[in-house]
């Protein structure tokens, strides 16, 4: 067995989402497809493309399991619905997801790309 | 929890070497949850791969896996399919792969209707090796052996399928996963050759010099040209050939081969007369 990086245990009890960090390649695609502006890009200089998933308002997320589909290197994963109650979609969270892709695809308090 | 993919995974190979949103990944996602809804033994399943990008998916999943030749992933498996008839054989090859260097390969297994699954994941380009045309890269797009310009026609490979005789035949994007998934577990059980054309985003050596920089804008496009079956009908006829329909797109019952071939076994043993055109159900 040589060193993996990979791991999928929950951070915490009661978590809706959670990402291992080692494995993001920071592609956009899970900011890209969430409907709820829950995940974001923030910079990160020790990642090979300056930034990395961060998980911004983990109680919007309502569970659709996109992210988790979407991000080709198993670095993202939502909460079964059994375990976990999700929210409903508000406007707040869309207008927050659209504000979001504008900002291409990084957290808003961290200022344009 | 949420969906134990370790269970699947050579994790001490993680994380994969495709480049940042790469449709591979998400292609392989896809084929670990379609084998997990369907129960299969990992025991059971065999991977057979080529070279390329796409290569690289045999070394990921945690089951019976072959790296094999440039081209000759069905050639392989079928060999692997005929000594173990009981066994599940999933093939993944690129575009240039299955459908250049192993296209004649890829045509005579669909002829022969055998029980594999090929998984045809095409982004377009020769990713891999920097940027040349495949036989899918669309013409006007710049490629560096075509800095010109690709003037050269593309192929449909669903209907090249269809033409050569597969008996299930399916496309789809990776952009939607839950119906990529949905099209492996119907193509996975069908008894027969089941062809799944695959689209996936290269946005770094198609993208990048297409106006595509990002796997997102690379996607959009391939949204922008693929279109689900039902629409795709009700469109006129000319923008027709501009759109991929997706969907499943042919599956018939015809003979299988690995059928045919125990009843030829049966025949060498003088268990049974020699076959006869009464024995098939195509006669021509």
């Amino acid at each position: 067995m040589g060193i993996s990086t990979f791991h999928t245990e929950k951070p915490a009890e009661d978590v809706p989402v959670w990402v291992n960090k080692n494995n993001c390649k920071a592609c956009d695609i899970c900011v890209s497809v969430c409907p709820a502006g829950v995940l974001a890009m923030v910079y990160d200089p020790t990642s090979v493309l300056g930034a990395n998933i961060s998980i911004q308002y983990p109680d919007d997320c309502i569970g659709c399991n996109e992210c988790e589909l979407c991000c080709p290197d198993f670095a993202i994963y939502v909460a079964d619905k059994k375990e976990h109650k999700f929210a409903k979609l508000s406007d707040q969270a869309k207008q927050r997801q659209e504000a979001i892709v504008a900002n291409n695809y990084m957290a808003l308090d961290e200022g344009a790309k | 929890m949420a969906f134990n993919y370790e269970k699947y995974l050579r994790v001490e190979k993680m994380p994969t070497l495709w480049c940042w949103g790469c449709g591979d990944g998400v292609i392989l996602k896809s084929v670990i949850r379609a084998i997990d809804k369907l129960g299969w033994n990992m025991d059971d399943v065999c991977i057979v791969s080529g070279i390329g990008c796409s290569g690289r998916f045999s070394s990921y999943i945690d089951c019976n896996t072959v790296h094999t030749t440039h081209g000759r992933t069905v050639a392989y498996a079928t060999g692997i399919k005929l000594a173990n008839p009981d066994k599940h054989v999933i093939v993944v090859a690129g575009d240039g792969d299955g459908l250049a260097i192993g296209g004649n390969h890829t045509i005579h297994g669909c002829r022969r209707n055998i029980d594999l699954n090929f998984i045809l994941i095409n982004n377009f380009i020769y990713g891999l090796t920097n940027s040349q045309i495949s036989p899918t890269t669309p013409q006007g797009m710049w490629c560096v052996s075509a800095k010109r310009g690709n003037i050269d026609p593309t192929f449909d490979a669903c209907k090249l399928a269809e033409g050569s005789g597969a008996s299930f035949i399916a496309r789809e994007s990776m952009i939607d996963p839950k119906k990529l998934e949905k099209i492996f577990v119907k193509g996975f059980q069908h008894r027969g050759f089941s062809f799944f054309d695959v689209l996936s985003n290269c946005h770094i050596n198609l993208g990048r010099k297409n106006k595509m920089q990002s796997a997102i804008a690379n996607l959009d496009w391939i949204d922008s040209i693929t279109i689900p079956l039902k629409k795709w009908e009700a469109l006129p006829e000319e923008e027709k050939m501009n759109k991929f329909p997706t969907g499943v797109l042919r599956q018939v019952e015809q003979d299988e081969y690995c059928d045919l071939y125990d009843k030829v076994i049966e025949v060498a043993q003088g268990k049974r007369k020699p076959l006869t055109q009464d024995d098939f159900k195509k006669k021509i």
